[in-house]
Order: C-alpha cells, then sequence, then structure tokens
C-alpha cells in the first residue's frame, strides 16, 4: 500500500472513522448491559491493534499520552461546566478528603497488597497504586444515566466531585513516584509538602483564570455564536497549560475553571454546554481506542493473575476500607458509604497515567501498563454490571419519568434574569389535574409549552395539566422555590 | 383563604424527636391523624412520601411543604412541626430543615389545594417569622404565631 500523502492521511481517517463509528453505535447495547462504554472502546482499540484483526501497528506511548492529557482536560472540563454550585456546596468537603487523603490511601494500601501479595519491588508497587487510585467521573456517570438510575443528591454529588478532584492527586503522585524512580532517588517527606503545593498552585491559578475567563465571555462581543466555543476551548487549554508550567496541578486547574464558568452567566450557555459534551464523547471515544491499540494481548496473558488479583484486591478491599475511613466524620448512612465504596469507577485515567512511567524509561514499565489495564477493567466491569442492582438493593434510586418528545431551549448571547423549568407531571404533583388558571404562579411567571404525548399544547386558562404531561414554565430566579413545590418533578436535561 | 380553616392547634408539634426525612412525614401524619379521626396515618404518610419522590417540598430557608392529595377527604388539613436541631429534608439550598407544615387535599380541590401552598410558602418567606416561630416552645405559642401572621397579608 502507498504511504504518500494524501493516501496516508486518508486511510488513517478511514480506519479511525470506521472505530469511531462502530464505538458510537455500539454504545448503547453497552449500556443495557451495564459495561461502561468506555471499556466497549478499549476493548474495539484492542481488536483493531497489532495483535488483534486490525493489525494496526502502533505503539507511540508519547503520542498516547499526549492525547490522553487533552481528552482528559476536555471531559473535565465538560464534567466542571455541568457541576452546579449546590452539589459542590453539599459534596465538596467529602469529596476533598476523598479526593486527598483517600487516594493517598488507597496508592499506599493497593501497594501494599502487590508487595505483600505478589512481590512486587516497594518502587513499583507505590506506583502503581498511585496510577489506579483514582476513580472516573465520565465512566460512574455513563454508568448511572444508561441504567436510568437518579442518585439522591449528597450521593451523586460526592461521587462526582471525587472523581472530578481525584485526578490531580493521582497525577502528581504517579508523576513524583515515576520521576524518582527514573532517577533512582529515594522517596522522601517532600512529596507530602510537594503535593500541597502542587495542589495549592492549581487550584489558585484555576479560580484566577475562571474568574478572568467568565469577564472576559461576559464582555466580548464576537462575530461568530461559534467563536465562543473556540474561546471556552482555549480557556479549557490554558488552565491546563500554565499551572501544569508553573509546577501546579493542571488538571485540578482545569475542573475548577470549568466549575467557575458553568456556575457563571455564559453567552450561548446551552449551545456551549452541548458543544463541550460533544468534545468530551469524542475525547473518550479518541481517547478509549488509541489506549485500546497500545494494549498487547500476549503481554496481558503474562499479569492475567497478578491484574485480576490486584483489580479485585482494589474493589472489594481497599477501596471500602477507605471510602469507609474518610467518610466517617460526615455522617453518611451506611448503606451510602456502601454505594460510594462499591461505585468508585476506575476509567481512562489510570491507563494514561500508566503510560508516563513507560515514556519515563522507567523498567518494568510495560508490564506495569499491562496490570494496570487489568485493574481497570475488573474495576468497571464488576461495579458496571452490578450497578443497577445494588441501587435497588440499597433502595438508593429515584424513579425517572420518560423524556419528552420535543425539547425547549432558548439560546441567548446574553444571560437572561429569567428560568425555565422544564417539569414532569407525575399523579402526585400538586398541580395534576387542575386547569392552568387554578395554579396560583407567582407574578411574571407563567407555563410557556405543554407537551403531551407527540403533540406541542399551546397553554390556555382551561388547559388542564394531566400526568405524564411535560411542561415548561418561565419564572424569576427568585421565585423558583414555589414553582418547584407547585409542579414536582423537574426534569434532567 | 385563612389557615386557621385547616391547621387546628392540636396538629401542631411543638418539637419534633424524628431525624430522618422519613421520621418527619410519619410524625406530621400523625399529627393529621390525631387532629382529624377518619385520616389513616398510613395513608398520610405514602401520599406524601409520593410527592417527595418527585423532588424535596424542602423550599430552602429551614422551611418544607410536604403535600399530597388523597381520597375521601371533604376539606384541606394540615399539621405543623418544628424541629430545632434540624433534619436533612434534601432541601433545594441543601440547608438542614426546621419548619415542617405539611398538607393532604381532597382528589378534586386542585385550586384549593394549590392556593394554600403557594400562600404558606409566602407566610415563611418572612425572616423575623421564621426566627420567632423557632424561639417558641408550646404548640399554643406556634399556632398563635402562625395565626398571626396569617392575619397579617
Amino acid at each position: 500500500m502507498t504511504t504518500s500523502e494524501p493516501y496516508a492521511t486518508a486511510l488513517l481517517l478511514v480506519i479511525f472513522g470506521l472505530l469511531m463509528a462502530v464505538s458510537a453505535v455500539f454504545s448503547r447495547a453497552s449500556g443495557r448491559l451495564g459495561v461502561p462504554v468506555a471499556l466497549l472502546f478499549l476493548i474495539i482499540g484492542m481488536i483493531a491493534g497489532r495483535e488483534g484483526v486490525g493489525g494496526v501497528a502502533f505503539d507511540d506511548y508519547r503520542f498516547a499520552f499526549r492525547l490522553g492529557t487533552v481528552a482528559l482536560t476536555l471531559i473535565l472540563f465538560d464534567g466542571g461546566l455541568n457541576t452546579p454550585l449546590s452539589a459542590v456546596r453539599e459534596g465538596a468537603r467529602p469529596a476533598a478528603v476523598l479526593a486527598t487523603v483517600g487516594v493517598a490511601a488507597t496508592a499506599l494500601l493497593v501497594a501494599v497488597g502487590a508487595r505483600m501479595l505478589f512481590g512486587l519491588e516497594w518502587m513499583h508497587a507505590l506506583l502503581l497504586g498511585a496510577v489506579v487510585s483514582s476513580t472516573d467521573a465520565a465512566a460512574v456517570f455513563a454508568v448511572l444515566r444508561s441504567s436510568g438510575i437518579q442518585l439522591k443528591r449528597r450521593v451523586g454529588a460526592t461521587l462526582e466531585l471525587e472523581s472530578g478532584l481525584n485526578d490531580p492527586m493521582a497525577a502528581i503522585l504517579t508523576l513524583s513516584l515515576t520521576e524518582a524512580l527514573s532517577r533512582g532517588e529515594p522517596l522522601t517527606w517532600h512529596l507530602a509538602l510537594e503535593v500541597g503545593m502542587q495542589l495549592a498552585m492549581g487550584g489558585v491559578l484555576g479560580l484566577g483564570i475562571g474568574y478572568a475567563g467568565r469577564a472576559l465571555l461576559t464582555h466580548v462581543r464576537l462575530p461568530a455564536a461559534g467563536l465562543y466555543a473556540v474561546l471556552t476551548f482555549s480557556l479549557a487549554f490554558l488552565a491546563y497549560g500554565l499551572p501544569t508550567l508553573v509546577e501546579g496541578s493542571g488538571l485540578l486547574s482545569v475542573y475548577v475553571v470549568a466549575v467557575v464558568l458553568g456556575n457563571g452567566k455564559l453567552p450561548y450557555r446551552t449551545g456551549l454546554i452541548r458543544i463541550h459534551d460533544a468534545l468530551a464523547w469524542l475525547s473518550q471515544v479518541a481517547m478509549f481506542l488509541v489506549l485500546g491499540l497500545l494494549v498487547f494481548p500476549s503481554r496481558l496473558l503474562q499479569v492475567a493473575w497478578l491484574g485480576v488479583g490486584l483489580g479485585l484486591l482494589l474493589g472489594v478491599l481497599v477501596r471500602p476500607l477507605v471510602v469507609t475511613l474518610c467518610l466517617l466524620p460526615f455522617r453518611f448512612r451506611w448503606k451510602e458509604v456502601l454505594y460510594i465504596s462499591w461505585v468508585g469507577l476506575r476509567g481512562a485515567v489510570p491507563i494514561i497515567f500508566a503510560t508516563f512511567p513507560v515514556l519515563a524509561g522507567v523498567t518494568g514499565a510495560d508490564a506495569l501498563f499491562h496490570i494496570v489495564f487489568f485493574i481497570v477493567v475488573v474495576n468497571s466491569l464488576v461495579p458496571g454490571t452490578t450497578v443497577k442492582w445494588v441501587t435497588h438493593r440499597l433502595g438508593l434510586q429515584a424513579h425517572v419519568p420518560p423524556a419528552p418528545q420535543a425539547v425547549l431551549e432558548i439560546a441567548s448571547m446574553k444571560d437572561l434574569h429569567g428560568d425555565v423549568l422544564p417539569f414532569y407531571i407525575d399523579e402526585a404533583s400538586a398541580v395534576a389535574g387542575s386547569s392552568l388558571a387554578d395554579i396560583p404562579l407567582p407574578a411574571g411567571a407563567t407555563l410557556m409549552l405543554l407537551v403531551r404525548g407527540d403533540e406541542l399544547v399551546g397553554p390556555r386558562g382551561d388547559t388542564v395539566l394531566q400526568p405524564q404531561d411535560h411542561v415548561y414554565v418561565f419564572c424569576r430566579p427568585e421565585d423558583r422555590a414555589l414553582v418547584q413545590l407547585l409542579f414536582g418533578r423537574l426534569e434532567e436535561e | 383563604m385563612k389557615i386557621a380553616e385547616f391547621l387546628s392547634p392540636q396538629a401542631v408539634i411543638p418539637e419534633l424527636t424524628a431525624r430522618t426525612k422519613a421520621e418527619v412525614l410519619r410524625e406530621l401524619s400523625q399529627a393529621l391523624s390525631r387532629a382529624h379521626a377518619g385520616l389513616r396515618v398510613e395513608r398520610v404518610v405514602e401520599v406524601l412520601q409520593e410527592r417527595e419522590k418527585l423532588g424535596s417540598t424542602g423550599i430552602g430557608e429551614g422551611v418544607a411543604i410536604p403535600h399530597g392529595k388523597l381520597g375521601g377527604m371533604v376539606q384541606l388539613q394540615a399539621s405543623f412541626g418544628l424541629s430545632r436541631e434540624g433534619v436533612d429534608f434534601d432541601a433545594i439550598d441543601g440547608k438542614p430543615t426546621h419548619l415542617f407544615f405539611a398538607l393532604v387535599a381532597p382528589e378534586n380541590s386542585a385550586g384549593i389545594h394549590l392556593k394554600a401552598l403557594a400562600r404558606i410558602s409566602r407566610l415563611f418567606k418572612n425572616p423575623v417569622f421564621r426566627a420567632a416561630i423557632l424561639e417558641a416552645r408550646t404548640a399554643e405559642d406556634i399556632y398563635r404565631l402562625i395565626a398571626q401572621e396569617d392575619a397579617k397579608a
């Protein structure tokens, strides 16, 4: 086959186009089985790889690390944009403990297990522990969403924030340990200091970039709506790049910037959120495919026992123990503790981190990479396939109504003073069975649109709200509480 | 519409013993059935819980208005409970809830039910009123405060 341009590029696009299409199309099936979609992408990558049927020769760890970092940045950014301030308030403290002390303890305990049970050298064991110590937000929420589960707020908020906040910590530990290993230096207490410094730097710079970005977005006037997305995109890159250049945690900064932006006034908010959602998905697919290509099934076999053993150790023993201890001061119910322990899904992050020691030329890093693969697979398959069952057994789910046939959104360059709230009318909603004229809406509020089955109904005074209707209510932010009280179930966007 | 028409002093609990959301709903339901013979506690708990499943009726600032509709009732009935310690009610502002106003309405009284909800939520928007209730020690004091505030608007 010819390798001259444009054929080489065309070939690459065909391969990736096909892989991405297959990944996207099969994601539905995997959701139904409770298998995290990401895992499916990873396996498709493996099948396409050199030792699979695809025969794509790829072992560029540097490229994988770069792509992984960009992808992770975009995924964390999207996660941050969608994290409401209320979740931050509720989940911040338990999540912060889980994301710092919890990550360190997890890394340490996995290391002890790897050393005691499988005889790894201490430094390798520690590195391994650090690499697999963070949970994956995307994986956790993809599984929850696709199995139609809605969690109690505080539990959901804690899980979500934890997974956004623990990647930075795991990254710092991994990078520091890798450096120590490749230079042959012993570990000292400086590591703790280093971790604190990097987190502080990442957090502070993140706040700075976040507020500066917010001011920029609200004041700048761009000629086309699409350019606002370019601006948020650039903020995401800067958020990672700038702190990292000055030894701060880039990942923490990305998350902080996105939370600050997401909770402020955004021009073309709905559009921007959509775009970043799409980018996050694209990142997921691309990242897992590439990581899948890096995995060699023959080398997997050599570390299968070790990998599965450590994977189970992490999921069944270490994670529950660490979570229980970390959450002790926060008065969670035992069911909730159990739940948070169980759904500590691992995703791409450990696999990306595992490329770093390989890049740094650490001896035995290749074996480590393949062990990590197993740990991730075990810790997404086991919780992923059981999460639905576990949620129901513990009674932590809230049932979710069907989505409406039509969605009403307002696209506006400015943030307008007013909310459009989507509601699902349940039998138990106070407004069910009453006519619109009977609903004591606050001044200035109105029912904008009614979606009944396949029909759009123009709301009139004598229109009677029926169970299973979807309605859109416009109101001022200060009247939200009353509107929610009357209408009941706010619909997820 | 006056709150006294559907809230009686017997249905006011000056000190809730409940510490969880489920316990609060039960205690409020018991107060309702005490004040109005014929209301079965189990049924009331059930309708209140059905509504909570849609989203908490904790409207923030320490106030919750659990409500529901029940077949076979003649008119709107209410109970009130106070928890000085506060209960995690999944309120929309994430803060603990102290003041609970439970409301059950007949199946076909949608209009009155909604008006009562709006009225109660407006009443409890007043921070001075909320603080005064938190200071009250007896059911009679609480009842009097509510009636007074209700007479103002």
